[in-house]
């Protein structure tokens, strides 16, 4: 090792385009020894982006990484990359055999014993045989990082962790942590990816912001307060005004929907009211239960609720297609694998919730009337190219998002649900299901929208719940429906 | 509706009637080389009326494959349902009035055995059916005693045989089947959401579709199809045979995955199956003709099958979607997409 003071990775006018974005504008980023980096952003600030460059993943389209001489560089990505049937003592023995050659027999007494010793130095042994997908998410976590100190020569390597505690119940959250100081204790550089920005701040001892692909800010975490950050990551101070308040909105009507303790995945308790004619907004960061409140409320997970009704009336046995009877539908956010069947056309997907309506005599779909009925809602909700017999996956993304949204919209719901409704959709495609939505509800439907995208929440909605660890943890109307409260109020700051 | 020309074009494409123009060259090569013995009308009834049989077996595993699942029990479905024909008039003593309801009733009951262990039991689909399969193997054995079963009675013989314009019953069942199973297939909802169910059964059940009772149904009907081919097994032989059934898999299978490269861009069609299905018999006849050996008919439809799942492979590259692809990612043996 060379100089102990040195920097151990040196990251160096980073830039990375994409065809219609610069993901990153000439990032640069130092690590030294012993420091824990973590570098916040909101989505498309660019932090995965930088993670992916670094991983090797993309090619840099300018700007240097370098590390010091035998320093090594390991990922730690979201997902773990463990396969969760071995055990934490096969997914190190993946990486790193104890034989000597791939045909050597394997010495399962050495590699526990390795094991032991890895995942001892982050505290209590738990059961290294299991499988790794019996463990709680802390743990699995401790074991991809075991798996990536094994075989360092030396504690001065860097390690990133990209968004590792999302997944993470809260009390789970500090041996994660505690695993982390230690490696840094120890000599290693950390840069550590997250969304939760106040333990971050218990955690970090420099802070990087990325916005729009530049870094606004890199600082001693003693140097910024909640405030700050937010305003680092929102660009906007905390005295901005809201975007416009739409509305359709009928108050004093029966509720579209009505929810009370709705409970399921990471959803755990949720109480909620749609009037016709409004747009509710479902806000919070990834794992706060803000992603799966759509698919609960459609039937789509499994869910339980201690009241649920339907514009007036009781809706207790929920099943996707129990729901669509009562005028409840569902745009996914999985629009390549949920919101349709790619290998079908346009018109069979567009026609596959409802085709009753277009059958004749002898049971057959009129497909003079299939056809009748699809080039009207091509033509209403803008579908280029206006072809039915297209295959959905030949669309581009704005324009799948506009078919399952015609459907959707087809039998004029009385209640609509979307989730991520404009994700990967490019800017056009977005007025046009942003007019989509406006119309729903002017008609009387009433609209819930489950979105990371705050800009996109302050553009649509009337009101906006924004949830932390599964409930509801703030309302936001009016005055207060800004973006720098909804990204307050989602990391717990307010 | 307006068709332009490059619609005619596609729809005479190689790539889109392919079995055609193999079929054309078959004939051709045969017609050259053979022609004193290929081309006699009685070679071409009798080619007719013996593949109706394996006609309908593809048939009835085309139906739950629409809907995702593979059926490798086809063969010994017909085969069981043949000796079950069988037994029900020799040892039962059963009129053919009710014999025949009573074998395709069996037939349905054993494709609803198979669908529930699919959706209830989470077994997968060529697992279950590959399990089913050998059940009704040592069923048949058992009925059967490995013997043939005989004495089946004056007229049961007659009902494949009868010929109605030079041409027998089988083949008009054949026919009927097909047409029912393409209205239901090509026109009705039903069949829209079996294709649904089978391309992504988790956007289907998002769409409202109730996956498991169109799984159920189809493996129902499948059941029933085989049964049916097995009743007429049983009476084109006038004996109940069980050797003869689960050699239909194959045939079957070949035809199905062939004919999903036909007509329908990469979807399982019931006149792609037909057609792939006669393509086939065609060859066969045509090398027993000029004198091959036996075992050539299990290299023809060996060839056959890879040969057709490679077309489909070649199509979903081109960017057609292939349904044989889909079948062998689902089970985790081919590419992706």
């Amino acid at each position: 090792m060379a100089d102990p003071t040195a920097p151990l990775l040196r990251v160096e006018g980073l830039i990375k385009a994409f065809p219609n974005l610069i993901a990153l504008d000439g990032v640069s980023l130092d690590v030294n020894p012993g420091e824990i980096v973590a570098v916040l952003g909101h989505n498309g600030s660019g932090k995965s982006t930088l993670v992916k460059v670094l991983a090797g993943a993309y090619i840099a389209d300018g700007g240097t990484v370098s590390l010091a001489d035998g320093t090594g560089l390991h990922i730690i990505h979201q997902d773990l990359a463990l396969v969760g049937e071995l055990s934490a003592v096969e997914n190190l023995a993946l990486v790193k055999r104890t034989g000597p050659s791939g045909g050597a027999p394997i010495r399962r007494g050495a590699e526990r014993e390795r094991t032991r010793e890895l995942v001892s130095r982050f505290g209590e042994v738990f059961d290294l045989d299991a499988p790794v997908r019996a463990l709680t998410p802390a743990q699995r976590a401790i074991v991809a990082i075991s798996r990536a100190l094994d075989g360092w020569e030396h504690p001065a390597n860097v390690i990133v962790l990209d968004e590792s505690t999302e997944s993470l119940h809260r009390s789970e959250v500090e041996t994660l942590f505690a695993a982390v100081r230690r490696l840094a204790a120890e000599g290693a550089g950390v840069i550590f990816v997250s969304h939760r920005l106040d333990e971050v701040l218990s955690l970090a001892h420099r802070v990087v912001v990325l916005r729009d692909g530049r870094k606004v800010a890199d600082e001693p975490v003693s140097g910024v307060d909640h405030t700050r950050l937010v305003e680092l990551i929102t660009g906007s101070s905390a005295a901005a005004v809201a975007g416009a308040p739409a509305g359709a909105r009928r108050p004093g009507a029966v509720p579209a929907l009505r929810v009370r303790g709705l409970q399921g995945g990471t959803v755990e308790h949720l109480d909620l009211d749609v009037l016709p004619g409004e747009i509710v907004g479902v806000a919070g960061v990834l794992g706060s239960g803000r992603e799966a409140v759509p698919s609960l409320l459609y039937g789509a997970t499994e869910a339980a609720a201690s009241e649920f009704a339907v514009a007036g009336s009781d809706h207790p046995r929920r099943s996707p297609a129990a729901s669509l009877r009562r005028g409840v539908a569902f745009v996914p956010g999985d629009r390549a694998r949920l919101g349709a069947v790619r290998d079908m056309n346009a018109r069979e997907n567009m026609t596959l919730p409802q085709l009753r309506t277009l059958t004749g005599p002898l049971g057959a779909i009129s497909a003079r009337r299939e056809r009748e009925e699809v080039g009207a809602l091509m033509t209403e909700y803008g579908v280029r190219p206006s072809l039915p017999d297209q295959r959905f996956s030949l669309f581009s993304g704005g324009n799948q998002q506009k078919v399952v949204m015609a459907r959707a919209l087809r039998d004029d719901p009385v209640v609509l649900l979307l989730d991520e409704p404009t994700q990967g959709v490019d800017i056009g495609a977005k007025a046009a299901i942003y007019e989509a939505i406006e119309r729903a509800a002017a008609a009387g439907a009433g609209v819930l929208v489950s979105s990371s995208d705050a800009k996109e929440l302050l553009r649509l909605c009337d009101r906006v719940i924004v949830m932390r660890d599964g409930r509801g943890a703030a309302e936001l109307e009016g005055p207060d429906l800004t973006e720098n409260r909804l990204v307050s109020e989602g990391y717990g700051l307010a | 509706m307006s068709t332009s020309r490059s619609d005619i074009l596609r729809a005479l494409s190689f790539r889109n009637i392919s079995a055609v123009y193999i079929f054309i060259v078959i004939f051709a090569v045969f017609a050259i080389w053979i022609p004193d013995r290929f081309l006699q009308p009685g070679v071409w009834r009798s080619l007719l009326d013996a593949e109706a049989l394996t006609g309908l077996a593809a048939i009835a595993a085309l139906i739950p494959l629409v809907a995702g699942s593979l059926n490798l029990a086809v063969g010994a479905q017909v085969g069981f349902s043949a000796i079950v024909s069988a037994w029900f008039l020799s040892k039962a003593g059963l009129p053919i009035a009710i014999q025949l309801p009573a074998v395709i009733l069996a037939g349905a009951l054993i494709g609803l055995v198979t669908a529930l262990v699919i959706t209830r039991l989470r077994v997968e689909p060529i697992i279950a059916t590959l399990g089913m399969s050998s059940i009704l193997l040592a069923g048949m054995a058992w009925v059967s005693g490995s013997q043939q079963i005989l004495d089946l009675g004056p007229d049961y013989g007659k009902l494949a045989t009868t010929q109605w314009g030079g041409v027998t019953v089988p083949v008009y069942v054949l026919f009927a089947v097909a047409l029912v199973t393409w209205y239901v297939l090509e026109r009705t909802p039903a069949g829209r959401r079996m294709y649904a169910v089978g391309f992504n059964p988790e956007a289907a059940r998002l769409a409202g579709v109730g996956v498991e009772g169109i799984r159920v149904w189809s493996l129902v009907a499948g059941g029933a199809i085989a049964a049916l081919a097995g009743a007429l097994l049983t009476s084109r032989i006038n004996a109940g045979d069980p050797t003869v059934g689960p050699s239909f898999l194959l045939p079957a299978l070949t035809a199905v995955f062939l004919g999903s490269t036909q007509f329908k861009g990469g979807r399982f069609n019931v006149w792609g199956t037909v057609v792939a299905m006669y393509v086939l018999a065609v060859g066969i006849k045509g090398l027993q003709l000029a004198g091959s050996p036996r075992w050539v008919n299990d290299l023809f439809y060996g060839l056959a099958l890879l040969l057709a799942v490679a077309l489909s492979q070649w199509e979903s590259t081109a960017r057609r979607g292939s349904a044989v692809g889909r079948v062998l990612s689902r089970i985790g043996i081919g590419r992706k997409g």
